[in-house]
């Protein structure tokens, strides 16, 4: 067993649950290629798709923190690469308030991760999904948080 | 949107794709898990669901056991989604009541050593979508009239085919091209392969044809400023640089013909370091004359040497990972004309690829007039010094396993197509997502390679990828096939998913107005207060305004925040995992 920095016991065999929202156009197609192109990440992330990041309410995010969600991953287009000119930046704007949220709730704020992430970065994706889970990993189940 | 008060009848289909999803997700047991979900009447695994057998299988399910949602498990939905809908449709279901599970680019493929994860990860996704398919409702299925009329952008070989082929089917043509004169790189070309015509011998007819159609009006030194709209009803703002006027053009359709950028390779083998090492679009450029003269003192070339694979097959090194597909063949063709005009023609390269139609016989007549071909090893590249006695290269030779020197009068680096240097701001204004060579992105590489994820914006020539004269041609002519079945049909139909302000539930707040990226919502000043309303043309669904609400008033259909949430609670609330499971 192992233990993280907020003295939460990590279960053995303890696999991190992370929810990914991903854009259609950008992230969603740097999946597929990721998986075209065979590169192996870690299965724990459940993609959701959304046809922009400016779609993801806020309260998506805290709901499936709440919900009990170890982690949640926000993958879209690039800064003004969004396939609706500006829906990203919208999500942008939005999250560094809800990191606040997040932390302020007492939520360690690295279970969420925001990248950017476009059609052709499949290892930028894979990658990201690998980091969340392993960062999230160390921190260890979010139900020793909501107490 | 149309009510659905019926219950749900689901229908869960997961495919093997062969071995594609099978060998590592246990679909059986998928199918199994997915009987005991909620609203779900039948559940089965299947070989190939989107072959004719499987396609059966589903109208046959639908009409037998009365189903009224369809879920289908197999790959993406960027691939089949379009397939699948059709299907639905074809058994009296809307296209919408339809939701399909990636196992396959998103599970079996990327998780291919862990079957056992594989297969929680395809269970969960299935759940997901199961709930979201118990929400999903019907949306009418709407058809607006297309502009008969099609914007080229590039007046290059790819975009003067497109254009005549499209005029010559009756339809105009806007074309629009930057520089004062068309035809592109090949009007340049000297030693076009694979026949022995130049480029300006090629083009002018075509250029020709092109002026005095009626049907094409051409916009020379012109560059389309503002692009907007969608599928069928497009306008661009187009500026013409010499007089500084801009126009505006109503189109159905347009096509990307905006070519490639030789490479130039500054670090790679002296290039830079003296005017006799030049690229080979630079040789093609050269004036033709009965000799082939040094640009440094204008003495006649004696000894003439090529390097191939310059900037293009480097590992790693992104932007330059492909293979440039011309070089092989033109390098050949431009080798063999002028080992008539110079003593010694020596080819360095890492492989030959003269893989096209005449292109063999190309390479075989340059060896035949005795054009040395030299190999050196992909990791230890020839290298050049640049003396006050001129050139010289030195490398290491595969076949004779020794290291030889040659010191030509003149070096020819075969470099690199890469895309313009302003593509990224092309790519932004038409919304095409580009691949990692930098070139626009096609709908899929196999099954669309001409048309775009922007519904109505097709891609020609090397827009796309390097290619070839004939293969750009190839491609113009399919893409104005495209264009043209989309203009005579005069109607298309298009995506309903769209916002929807509630009326009664809007507090006039306005944040949904700046939110927009398109302007489709205004105030509805018909009610007092005046209520945000959206226009559903200019509406491209994105769903911003619906994150943005501060009164949950904005539906946005087919992503209604009951459709997420069912997801993320079908992932997260599962009996079994109540408890912190273990995944």
């Amino acid at each position: 067993m192992s233990q993280s920095q907020n003295e939460t016991v990590v279960p053995e065999h303890w696999e991190p649950r992370i929810l990914a929202y991903c854009c259609n156009w950008c992230s969603y197609a740097g999946a597929d290629l990721a998986g075209t192109s065979r590169i192996q990440y870690p299965p724990n992330a459940r993609i959701l798709r959304v046809n922009c990041t400016g779609r993801i309410d806020p309260e998506f995010i805290l709901a499936a923190l709440e919900m009990g969600a170890d982690g949640v991953l926000v993958s879209g287009c690039h800064p003004g690469d969004c396939h609706y000119t500006s829906g990203n930046l919208k999500l942008r704007a939005r999250w560094a308030l809800l990191e606040k949220v997040i932390e302020q709730s007492g939520v360690d704020p690295r279970r969420v991760r925001l990248q950017w992430a476009s059609a052709s970065e499949a290892q930028i994706f894979a990658d990201g999904v690998k980091e969340l889970t392993e960062q999230v990993r160390k921190i260890g189940p979010i139900r020793s948080e909501w107490k | 949107m149309m009510g659905d008060k019926v219950e749900p009848r689901i229908g869960v289909f997961v495919c093997h794709c062969g071995h594609n999803i099978a060998g590592v997700v246990d679909v059986a047991a998928v199918a199994k898990m997915a009987m005991s979900l909620p609203y779900v009447v039948f559940s089965t695994d299947y070989m190939f669901m989107c072959a004719d057998a499987g396609q059966q299988l589903i109208r046959d399910k639908i009409k037998e056991l009365n189903l009224n949602r369809v879920v289908v498990a197999s790959c993406s939905p960027r691939m089949h989604e379009p397939t699948f809908r059709r299907v639905v449709e074809e058994s009296g279901l809307n296209r919408y009541l339809f939701d399909q599970v990636n196992l396959r680019e998103q599970v079996s493929w990327c998780h291919m050593r862990q079957p056992k994860e594989a297969t929680e990860k395809a269970m969960d996704l299935v759940r997901m979508s199961v709930a979201r398919a118990a929400q999903l409702q019907s949306l009418p299925i709407k058809s607006v009239n297309v502009t008969p009329r099609t914007l080229v952008v590039g007046g290059g070989i790819a975009g003067l085919r497109a254009s005549l082929d499209i005029a010559e089917r009756g339809f105009e043509v806007v074309l629009v091209e930057r520089l004062p004169e068309l035809g592109g790189h090949v009007r340049k070309w000297t030693h076009l392969f694979p026949a022995d015509e130049s480029g300006a011998q090629i083009i002018g007819p075509l250029v020709k044809d092109v002026e005095k159609h009626r049907s094409i009006k051409v916009m020379q030194n012109s560059e389309v400023v503002e692009f907007g709209g969608y599928v069928g009803n497009f306008t661009a703002k187009i500026k013409n640089h010499e007089t500084g006027r801009t126009k505006s053009v109503d189109v159905g359709a347009v096509i990307m013909a905006t070519g490639f950028e030789p490479f130039r390779p500054f670090g790679y083998y002296g290039y830079g370091e003296s005017p006799d090492i030049i690229t080979l679009a630079e040789l093609q450029e050269l004036p033709p004359r009965a000799d082939l003269l040094r640009p440094s003192d204008g003495k006649k070339v004696n000894k003439l040497a090529f390097i191939g694979c310059v900037g293009s097959r480097e590992a790693g090194k992104q932007g330059h990972e492909h293979c440039s597909r011309h070089c092989c063949s033109a390098v050949a063709k431009a080798a063999s004309d002028l080992k008539d005009k110079v003593g010694e023609v020596m080819i360095l390269y890492q492989d030959i690829r003269t893989y096209g139609r005449g292109h063999e016989e190309l390479y075989r007549l340059a060896r035949s007039k005795f054009v040395i071909y030299s190999r050196f090893p992909k990791d230890s590249k020839p290298d050049v010094q640049v003396t006050a006695n001129g050139i010289t290269m030195r490398w290491y030779d595969v076949l004779s396993g020794d290291y030889l020197e040659f010191e030509p009068d003149l070096l020819v680096l075969a470099s690199a197509m890469v895309p313009p240097g302003d593509i990224a701001e092309t790519a932004k204004m038409f919304g095409l997502t580009r691949s990692a060579d930098g070139f626009f992105n096609p709908e899929h590489i196999k099954l669309a390679p001409l048309t775009t994820h922007t519904a109505g914006v097709m891609i020609a020539g090397a827009a796309q990828a390097a290619k070839n004269a004939s293969e750009s041609v190839v491609d113009a002519s399919g893409a104005a096939a495209k264009a043209v079945s989309l203009m005579a049909r005069g109607q298309v139909e298009i995506e309903s998913t769209v916002s929807h302000v509630i009326p009664e539930l809007c507090s006039s707040c306005r944040t949904c107005v700046t939110a927009c990226p398109y302007g489709a919502i205004s105030m509805d000043k018909s009610r007092e207060p005046a209520v945000a309303l959206v226009t559903e043309a200019k509406c491209h669904g994105c769903g911003t305004c619906a994150a943005a609400c501060p009164s949950n008033a904005i539906i946005m259909y087919h992503s209604t925040d009951d459709q997420i949430m069912a997801m993320v609670e079908a992932f997260l609330c599962t009996p079994a995992q109540v408890e912190g499971g273990t995944a």
